[in-house]
């Protein structure tokens, strides 16, 4: 077998982070795999171009800017100060200057003013552009090379949010029958199954069985993570990858292990098995509200009184930010209690009240560090004071551990570095692009490693984990070292 | 009252019709921007969880340019200090009109000082920005022809504004003043006088108008869109008030 390193191109740490000449069409190459017909027709959307394409594509681009008001607003303002110039982890790590975030979204405006701005008349001088096949296969290329971190958006002047345009480019390809493979694919097995990794109830109770056992020979107790039970106070929504995948498992076992100790009873979903919400990366409305609309209409099927969210970036994104735009109200649920709640100001909570106690030294072996996820850090909130999504995750991970760390300042917190698979970018085919999108976070993980003794890297996000387990052993770093904060007080509880 | 000649009805002319497209198209935009419906809450967390905070926000980014602060100090620097002078000096522009008076204010000489110290540093910080824009290669990359133009343009604004002062004599200096006064109230009042007939106020006058025309088409737009910019001026209280808009379509966020 060959060796994983030979096939991908690693990037050397050092733990600096460069500001890289620009290399035109550096990363042109690194493509998507296109929409399957069926996932297409599942989600609403044509499959390929037909005649008549463009006109479509126009006709929708204008119906987004008579709708909405961000994509509108960042079509006109952008004054190309180049402060975002050296902000996006794709263009650090990628050199190609596609991936910088004003000239992505140059990638869009230059259609924009062709169409829509008066400008459009005198082409050569406003760089205005007609929406062609060649434009359209750029498009394809580098709205699919944006993670959607928000990261651009902090340092803009005018806060233009690059993953707003990003969505909007990709909701128009795929009204006219371009899609992604990979998120495409994922939402309709959520239509279809209940979660994106498609396992139906009986595996899932299955695989929920075997982690109940799995507890009960570690700790002894009868941990039980019970499943589609009616009339229980709280629905927990995990990601599904905490059902299936390594790392993500042992944090829902520090969930099963939190609720069974503080005796508040509770529910996983077989119908919203899914905290995760694609509909988001595909930038539709629709799609995402679908998607959305399943854990509260369980919600309300259940009886439950509250819903908590486990460890996932965009997740909490998309359960914090558009739930009650969407799908609310909640008149139904207990109005005592943040809905949803995140799992961290769950558990955080229960902590400070005493209900649960923690022995930090149980995680004595560990040095912890803490990847702040993207769109919790720039899209979302915990607890009720403005930056919660900041201190709720580190004052738990203080409660549950003695040692930590903070990784390099400018790179955490609300300047925090994407994991580079962010947006529906976690996908095999584009593994170098992952590689290098990483690759500023790696260099401030190197440092820490080197520095400080890191050896656990805790993240709140399923895309995270997922992302670092693959990332960190080609950089030559144990794939243990990479878990969730809920792994830490799984360890700590004290039973 | 004397006749007037071809030159101020011709400036006369472009004057209203600029004027006209200037307010027009600009209030265009605002109704634009402002019923344009934004269908999801969007503010870059940690945002205000108050309207006032949210408020003070984009107070801080149209007075401070704070997250341009953070972004880049130099460029942070060379804008600021453009757009200071930019705005101090349309501010004495409007001002001088409404206090010239005979005699002049004991301070009237302090306020000429501080108009060209402001005209100094506008022309030298554009220059800084333009050479920005040649010099740093992602910055070369990105600019367009239009970013060169505004720099420019505004940079002959000011240079020949302050030729005004150091390049035609002060006698014909005051001959420019003593017809600009009554020229700009009759642009008010609908009493026309001649337009100070001076080329190099003739120039300068020129390219404010070409300026004005041209700002409702260019980026400048960016001192309205500022205020509607989701990210910055949104409350992050999703969860607290339900944020919903029935004109808003299913379709995109």
């Amino acid at each position: 077998m060959a060796n994983p390193k030979d096939k991908y191109k690693i990037p050397v740490l050092d733990g600096k982070i460069p500001i890289p000449k620009i290399v035109p069409g550096a990363s042109a190459y690194e493509h998507m795999n296109e929409a399957q017909k069926v996932d297409m027709e599942a989600l609403g959307f044509p499959f390929k171009l037909k005649d008549g394409w463009k006109e479509k594509a126009i006709g929708v681009f204008k119906e987004i800017l008579d709708n909405n008001k961000a994509v509108r607003d960042y079509m006109d303002i952008c004054v190309r100060c180049g402060a975002c110039t050296d902000k996006c982890h794709f263009f650090l790590g990628t050199a190609d200057p596609n991936n910088m975030p004003v000239q992505r979204q140059e990638l869009m405006r230059k259609v924009y003013r062709y169409y829509f701005t008066p400008s459009g008349f005198f082409k050569s001088l406003s760089n205005s552009q007609e929406l062609t096949e060649e434009v359209l296969k750029d498009w394809f290329t580098y709205f699919y090379q944006c993670s959607e971190c928000r990261r651009c958006s902090l340092y803009c002047p005018y806060g233009i949010d690059t993953a707003e345009i990003t969505m909007a480019a990709r909701q128009i390809m795929d009204s006219i029958g371009l899609g992604q493979k990979y998120a495409t694919e994922v939402i309709h097995k959520v239509f279809r199954t209940g979660n994106n990794i498609g396992i139906p109830p009986l595996a899932l109770r299955n695989t929920l069985d075997d982690l109940e056992e799995e507890i009960k020979e570690e700790s002894g107790k009868d941990v039980k993570i019970p499943m589609d039970v009616e009339g229980a106070e709280v629905l927990l929504v995990p990601p599904s990858a905490d059902f299936f995948a390594m790392p993500h498992m042992e944090s829902l076992k520090g969930y099963a292990k939190v609720f069974y100790k503080s005796g508040i009873s509770y529910t996983v979903s077989s119908y919203a098995s899914e905290a995760g919400n694609f509909g988001m990366f595909l930038g539709s409305y629709k799609n995402t509200k679908e998607i959305n609309k399943r854990i509260w209409d369980e919600a309300r099927r259940l009886k439950v009184k509250r819903v908590v969210i486990g460890e996932c970036g965009h997740a909490w994104r998309a359960a914090y930010t558009y739930s009650n735009t969407m799908n609310g109200p909640f008149d139904f649920l207990d109005a005592k209690y943040r809905q949803p709640m995140h799992i961290c100001d769950f558990t955080l909570g229960l902590v400070k009240d005493g209900v649960i106690k923690l022995d930090p030294s149980a995680n004595d072996d560990k040095v912890v560090t803490f990847h702040d996820s993207c769109n919790v850090a720039r899209g979302s909130r915990m607890g009720d004071f403005k930056g919660g999504q900041i201190v709720i995750p580190r004052e738990l991970i203080k409660a549950a551990a003695n040692k930590f760390v903070e990784l390099r300042e400018g790179t955490t917190k609300e300047s925090t570095y994407c994991c580079g698979a962010g947006g529906g970018l976690l996908t095999e085919e584009v593994m170098n692009l992952r590689l290098a999108g990483a690759m500023p976070r790696m260099q401030t993980v190197k440092e820490a490693v080197d520095n400080h003794g890191v050896n656990f890297y805790a993240l709140i996000c399923a895309i995270c984990k997922t992302q670092f387990s693959k990332i960190f052993p080609l950089h030559g770093f144990e794939e243990e070292m990479v878990g969730g904060i809920h792994q830490l007080v799984s360890n700590a509880i004290i039973m | 009252m004397t006749p007037l000649n071809l030159t101020t009805a011709i400036f006369l002319f472009f004057t209203y019709t600029v004027g006209l497209i200037f307010v027009i198209a600009v209030a265009l935009r605002i109704y634009q921007y402002a019923t344009t419906p934004q269908p999801i809450k969007l503010p870059l967390t940690p945002a205000p969880l108050t309207a006032g905070g949210a408020f003070a926000r984009i107070l801080g980014e149209v007075v401070f340019f704070k997250s341009l602060f953070k972004s880049n100090k130099p460029t942070w620097l060379f804008g600021y200090l453009f757009h200071i002078a930019f705005f101090l000096l349309i501010f004495m522009h409007f001002l001088r009109h409404f206090i010239y008076a005979n005699p002049l204010p004991w301070w009237y000489d302090i306020f000429v000082d501080i108009g060209i110290v402001c005209g100094v540093v506008m022309v030298l910080s554009l220059f800084l920005l333009l050479m920005r824009r040649v010099v740093v290669e992602r910055v070369k990359f990105i600019s367009l022809f239009s970013d060169y133009i505004i720099l420019i343009l505004i940079m002959l604004i000011g240079l020949a504004g302050l030729s005004l002062n150091y390049v035609i004599s002060p006698a014909a200096l005051t001959v420019v003043d003593n017809q600009l006064d009554p020229y700009m109230n009759g642009l008010l009042n609908f009493q026309f006088t001649n337009i100070p007939s001076n080329p190099v106020f003739l120039i300068h006058y020129t390219l404010v108008l070409l300026l004005v025309l041209y700002i409702p088409f260019s980026k400048v737009m960016h001192f309205v869109g500022i205020f509607f910019s989701p990210t910055r001026n949104m409350v992050d209280n999703p969860e607290e008030e339900r944020y919903y808009r029935p004109n808003a379509k299913d379709l995109s966020i």
